[in-house]
């Protein structure tokens, strides 16, 4: 199915120019750099002073519901719209006026755009013959990108003859057969279903590994951007609210809406009562819980605790790990739902809270509706959200 | 991207019936009116015109005079030469506007234009062509600018002439021509004009290999339409032409007048299949084309 077997001769013949035992971190400019970018459309602030470094060589997505910027972030990128304020960079050098054309980027449109008047040949070979390179030195480009994307022989179809992954991956083809410095990718798997959306979003991966060229990937689906990016930027009405690894934005929210953005949270407004370098004391309502230690927990502050849903544990059902620091809540079980790999309980606290635990299916015995149960969890799978 | 429908049997034949009731009335009205018409004015070119009545015997004389008088071919000449001038005008003219609107940003000043456009077809052909007759007259309005701006030594002849009819006609087709370019311009995806920028396109460039490409259908439906109606048209050169453009309708209407009916059919025949002769043609010749176009939907 994927494009694996032809491995690393094809990326070394596909990019001439990357060569194939460089280290991935190993550039010092950055490819793409935004410092204290904004755009606005006439009243409306769509990009609200951003400030990112994407690295080269790197997969870097930019993660948010629609209308909180990132496509905006996207097209100042590769230069359809122009930041009101701020610098963009590429390669270091300021980028802000320079027109699309003139640009080391290329853009997978959210509908793909492929030209519905040209063969996919034509399609690829487009950016090609506006360079006005040699018709020999085209075709064997053109060849590289279709082995790359795997379609190979596909030369004169035309593009509605296509199914949707294949058109995806011409997409694919005919931007990366220009080696752009960067390759920008607005949503490009919206329109697919689920099971094919996953196989191109490891096969995107594959490729980006092979290539080795900068992905700057938009998208407003979490798994989608977690599955692929080296780096996430989280964003929110204009704003990046946190910039970090999948596993970082994940483990460590440091917002109410990266934790309730990126999958489920359990989230418990709490006082703080003491803190110190261990551990911070919280109070919330009867309950004593205790998080990890954070430098802007100072006691009397408000702030709310976030759990992970697979973090939590019914207290005494088999006790796989360590202590539970304290950490008690008692609720009852309002559903469970099965889910394959994981059961899904969620439950209400005796404060009326609302909590979602997550156990593997193959619990020794699943807990029913109804039920009342201890909830337990380790003070570090906590995180202390001070905003 | 466009849905498909399952044609399901039952659908498949609930989808024929309404197709039929939908489309039958059209249908019966214009096979009624249509063909029997044709089929008229095929028996009637083959009769006998005494010079005051018409015998019903099969005599094909109107024809042998048609296509023996020089005077007729000049006719068909002239006429085929006015079309194809109108419609390239047109097209040069119209391409550019239909263009142009789909750029307008203010919804105001789309309806502006479309109203500025439509606006022909709002007034009577009669009262049109007399308005026409006041600019292009010798003492009208355009020979009193190109007299004022000492272009000219003495007035220039536009009315009762080619140009004059040609001026009008333009006039008039001109939202013909502008329409069918726009809808196919508006249908086409903004992205793919970014598409071709993104991979290194200029302005000039992208129009030219991407737009103008796809815009083929509309400009080819534009010019068709725009030169059946200039080929038929019957008002403009009546009264602008003053009698020296003359054109088959024109002969048409003064042969049935002179109850010369046999001559009339010739001629409306003639008409009908010039015109359809270059509508197969011309679709013939960019089958090829407009079928990687068509697709596309």
């Amino acid at each position: 199915m994927g494009p694996g077997r032809q491995g690393q001769d094809v990326a070394a013949s596909f990019l001439s120019h990357v060569s194939t035992g460089r280290p991935r971190e190993a550039s010092a400019l950055p490819a793409v750099e935004l410092e204290h970018v904004h755009k606005w459309y006439g009243s409306i602030h769509a990009v609200r002073g951003i400030s990112l470094r994407i690295l080269q060589n790197e997969f870097f997505s930019l993660l948010g519901p629609s209308g909180c910027g990132k496509t905006t972030v996207l097209r100042m990128i590769s230069g359809f719209e122009t930041p009101t304020e701020g610098t963009v960079y590429l390669k270091g050098e300021v980028a802000n006026a320079i027109p699309p054309y003139r640009r080391d980027t290329n853009l997978i449109f959210q509908h793909l755009a492929l030209f519905p008047h040209l063969d996919v040949y034509d399609n690829i070979a487009f950016g090609l013959r506006l360079r006005r390179l040699p018709r020999p030195e085209i075709a064997r480009k053109v060849r590289a990108a279709l082995e790359l994307v795997d379609l190979v022989g596909y030369d004169t179809r035309r593009i509605h003859q296509l199914s949707g992954g294949q058109k995806q991956r011409i997409a694919i083809a005919r931007a990366l057969v220009n080696e752009p410095a960067v390759l920008l990718l607005d949503e490009p798997l919206g329109a697919l279903d689920l099971r094919l959306r996953i196989q191109m979003q490891v096969e995107l991966k594959e490729i980006q590994h092979r290539v080795g060229t900068t992905f700057v990937y938009v998208t407003h689906d979490q798994t989608e951007a977690m599955t692929m990016s080296d780096r996430i930027a989280v964003m929110n009405h204009g704003f990046v609210e946190q910039i970090g690894t999948s596993r970082d934005v994940y483990e460590r929210p440091r917002t109410r809406f990266v934790a309730t953005f990126l999958g489920d949270s359990n989230l418990l407004e709490a006082q703080v009562e003491s803190s110190n370098a261990d551990q911070t004391v919280l109070r919330a309502g009867a309950a004593r819980l205790i998080g990890p230690a954070d430098a802007g927990a100072t006691p009397g502050s408000s702030v709310t605790l976030c759990v992970r849903p697979e973090r939590l544990r019914f207290a005494g059902a088999g006790t796989a790990s360590g202590g539970d620091d304290g950490n008690r809540l008692d609720a009852r079980v309002r559903d469970a739902i099965f889910k394959g790999a994981v059961i899904e309980y969620r439950l209400v606290t005796e404060s009326g809270a609302r909590l979602i635990l997550q156990a593997h299916a193959d619990a020794a015995r699943p807990v029913e509706p109804g039920a009342a149960v201890t909830v337990t969890w380790r003070k570090e799978d906590g995180v202390l959200l001070t905003e | 991207m466009s849905p498909t429908y399952a044609a399901t049997p039952r659908g498949a034949r609930g989808r024929s019936l309404a197709l039929t009731g939908l489309l039958g009335p059209a249908t019966v009205f214009l096979a009624a009116v249509l063909l029997v018409a044709l089929c008229i004015l095929l028996v009637n070119s083959a009769y006998h015109f005494t010079g005051t009545q018409v015998q019903p015997t099969l005599t094909f004389e109107a024809y042998r005079h048609f296509f023996t008088d020089p005077f007729y071919a000049g006719v068909v000449w002239q006429e085929i030469r006015l079309a194809v001038t109108t419609t390239a005008i047109c097209l040069v003219v119209g391409y550019p506007t239909a263009y142009a609107i789909t750029k307008i940003r203010r919804p105001g000043w789309v309806i502006a234009a479309y109203i500025l456009i439509f606006s022909p077809l709002l007034t009577s052909s009669i009262v049109r062509a007399y308005g026409w007759l006041v600019v292009l007259a010798r003492g009208g309005l355009v020979n009193w600018a190109l007299l004022r701006l000492h272009l000219v030594a003495a007035p220039v002849r536009l009315l009762f002439d080619v140009t004059g009819v040609t001026v009008a006609l333009v006039h008039v087709l001109l939202p013909f021509t502008v329409f069918p370019i726009l809808s196919v311009l508006l249908r086409t995806d903004p992205a793919l004009r970014e598409a071709a920028a993104d991979l290194g396109a200029t302005r000039l460039q992208g129009f030219f290999r991407i737009t103008w490409p796809l815009s083929f259908p509309g400009l080819y439906a534009a010019a068709q339409l725009t030169f059946v109606l200039a080929m038929n048209a019957y008002v403009t050169p009546q009264l602008l032409g003053g009698g020296r453009v003359q054109v088959l309708p024109l002969l048409i209407y003064e042969n049935i007048s002179d109850l010369d009916w046999p001559l009339a059919a010739v001629e409306a025949t003639v008409l009908i299949v010039l015109v359809w002769a270059t509508m197969l043609g011309s679709n013939l010749l960019f089958r090829r084309r407009l079928a990687t176009l068509e697709d596309r939907r």
